[in-house]
């Protein structure tokens, strides 16, 4: 089930791919077409994923759940949506308070369970990263769209 | 002879003395960290080095690299949990050792065959890159692309379990790197009319989503499955001196290993795994003792050491003459070469030579520095290793991998690009693609293209210009040997396991 499943998933990708590069305009006169590599490797993504389906379809199937794994899975899910939903707020509230947020969350993630460890991260990861990343290296920070922490901090 | 004055200019320098010991510091403790690499570590570093000069970022992150390799000995020896893939090998007799009260004796074997090994592939650098940069000058278009079609093939098949999934890796890195405009026509591929995606995918947030966030996940995931804690071997008095007696024997085994590793880290996408592996599997073979290899001799110690250690020097030698990356930390130190505008390949030997020559003396340096600390102090940075808090070291490199990803160039899309890729670089893990192909090929697609294309408008448009060409052809048939050997090698590996069990 699995092998037939990673199969589909690489021809769905690859004629996806197929379908972009066809939408490439076709190269000048003495000039090669722009979409030439693309549609190569595209096609030969879904010759590989066509020989998973078939051997795919020769394997016997396991049968074995592993309620371990799909725990575990669903925690990593959990990780991703949590990492998705901080990148975006750097738009719209900076970096200090979505990483003051973000920090405990993410250790408690790992097994952290002091309460005291958990309120500290609140102040010191972003007031450390903070520092070495936009004091120290100079780099210039995220401006929040709709409240910037930062830019209040400084008044 | 460029070596020398390199050498005396680095060793009269305290700024970059100083970044080679810290990075000999900085990767063996990496390397010795269960869970954590040293590509994470250069990846997640990389975006540092843009406010730092060319010889002090290159200098510091391919000592890491180097000191990353040799760290791995460290866990496999004392906790019995290889760092990298290449220590595994070490582990064999390695931790037999430690359980035995020689955990001192083995990590001092580890060491002076790892030192052994690296420089053997540094000098035969040294002495080969020159020769290989004047030949590679005279290559075409068309013989430079067989090279990259070599690559890739050698790399998606050679790496990992599965030929499919790792040439379906390495296709996908290709596929990535085609978005954005066209570099000769500048039309848009794989845009849909978005304009940050018009600038394509940056090379840096790639890799920190697959090597440091991803790295995270999986972590995640392995935290769930790991019972019991890991304790380290102690040493008696005797097991932690190392006498000339002992070592003799471990002198030819070290210096097959360097052969053996230098020769391989020449290919692109082998890799110190494969080199050690096979230095081991060597050094049985030959070895006076063969009987006692496996339960704890130190010459099973030494030949995966030396050999592991071989090829980080070699393996530089195609990314800096022909600008092909043939290991992952070599295809993060090319982002390092490009982000300060340097143009790797054949005329870097033409453009920039001091500058190489000086990286190469930062790692004959760099070498010294982590064997004089691994030597004297491989015990304590073991023990630091068992204070280092996983459940919080874990969550301080998933915050790290976000402000890092947009210090790179202040971008919240390189931002997102590092999100995904992290989360595509754990299913990659799960569900056994070959992530090191993957961006290996990724970095590699664009050169491939360039020649490809210039190789066609040479011939008008005929394919044929690859097979006319005999250079060009004889690569064409190394990348499917290659591939050949490999599917042979499969076969007869499942030959033999369904013997085995037919047996049982």
């Amino acid at each position: 089930m699995r092998a037939y499943a990673e199969g589909l998933v690489l021809a769905l990708i690859s004629i996806f791919a197929i379908w972009g590069a066809w939408q490439v305009p076709t190269a000048s006169p003495g000039d090669t077409w722009a979409g030439i590599v693309p549609f190569s490797a595209a096609v030969a993504l879904l010759f590989l994923s066509s020989l998973m389906l078939t051997g795919a379809a020769r394997q016997t199937t396991g049968g074995a759940s592993h309620a371990q794994d799909n725990s575990a899975a669903l925690q990593i899910i959990g990780l991703f949506i949590i990492a998705l939903i901080y990148q975006q707020s750097f738009r719209w509230f900076g970096y200090l308070l979505p990483t003051a947020i973000v920090a405990p969350l993410v250790l408690y993630f790992f097994g952290v369970r002091s309460r005291i460890g958990l309120a500290v991260s609140v102040i010191l990861c972003p007031l450390i990263f903070h520092l070495i990343f936009f004091v120290l290296l100079g780099v210039y920070p995220p401006y929040g769209e709709v409240f910037d922490l930062l830019s209040w901090i400084q008044g | 002879m460029e070596i020398f004055p390199a050498l005396l200019s680095v060793i009269t320098d305290p700024t970059l003395l100083f970044a080679i010991v810290l990075a000999a510091v900085v990767g063996m403790i990496v390397g010795a960290t269960p869970g954590l690499t040293a590509s994470a570590a250069i990846a997640m570093l990389l975006p540092i080095t843009f406010y730092m000069s060319p010889i002090f970022a290159l200098a510091f992150l391919y000592v890491i690299g180097k000191s990353g390799r040799y760290g791995g000995s460290i866990a496999a020896i004392l906790f019995n949990t290889p760092g990298t893939a290449a220590s595994a090998a070490t582990q064999i007799d390695g931790y037999p050792l430690a359980r035995a009260g020689k955990a001192g004796k083995a990590m001092k074997v580890a060491t002076i065959s790892s030192i052994i090994g690296d420089l053997m592939g540094d000098i035969l650098l040294v002495i080969g890159v020159g020769f290989i940069a004047a030949i590679a000058l005279k290559l075409g278009p068309p013989e430079t692309f067989a090279i990259y079609f070599a690559a890739f093939v050698v790399i998606g098949s050679v790496i990992g379990n599965s030929i499919v999934k790792g040439l379906a890796s390495a296709l996908m890195g290709i596929l990535i790197a085609m978005v954005g405009l066209d570099p000769i026509s500048s039309e848009e591929r794989y845009t849909f009319g978005s304009f940050e995606l018009s600038n394509g995918i940056g090379l840096v947030p790639l890799m920190i989503g697959v090597f440091v966030l991803g790295e995270v996940f999986a972590q995640l995931e392995t935290r769930r499955k790991a019972t019991g804690d890991t304790k380290e071997n102690e040493s008696t008095a005797d097991g932690n001196t190392l006498t000339w007696e002992e070592y003799k024997p471990c002198l030819p085994h070290a210096f097959r290993g360097g052969f053996i590793g230098a020769g391989i880290g020449v290919l692109p996408g082998l890799g110190s795994a494969i080199a050690a592996f096979i230095s081991y599997g060597e050094g049985k073979r030959r070895a006076k003792n063969p009987e006692m290899w496996g339960k704890g001799a130190l010459e099973g110690v030494a030949a995966p050491e030396a050999a592991n250690n071989a090829v980080s020097g070699p393996s530089m030698a195609p990314l800096l003459t022909l600008g092909i990356p043939g290991s992952t930390i070599g295809a993060i130190l090319l982002g390092v070469f490009l982000i300060h505008g340097i143009q790797v390949g054949p005329t870097l030997f033409l453009t920039d030579k001091e500058l190489v020559y000086k990286l190469f003396a930062c790692g004959m340096l760099g070498i010294l520095a982590y064997g004089l600390i691994g030597y004297f102090g491989a015990t304590q940075v073991a023990r630091l290793i068992l204070k280092i808090p996983t459940n919080v070291l874990y969550p301080l490199i998933f915050l790290t991998s976000f402000v890092a990803a947009y210090s790179a160039r202040g971008s919240m899309f390189d931002v997102t690009v590092m999100t995904v890729a992290g989360f595509a670089g754990w299913l990659m893990r799960k569900f056994d693609f070959n992530v090191a192909a993957f961006v290996i090929s990724f970095v590699l697609a664009k050169g491939a293209e360039e020649t490809f294309r210039q190789s066609l408008l040479m011939s008008e448009g005929g394919a044929l210009v690859f097979v006319e060409r005999p250079i060009a052809l004889a690569f064409l048939l190394v990348g499917l040997a290659a591939m050949a050997f490999r599917i042979r090698g499969i076969v007869k590996e499942r030959r033999i396991a369904q013997g085995g069990l037919g047996d049982a």
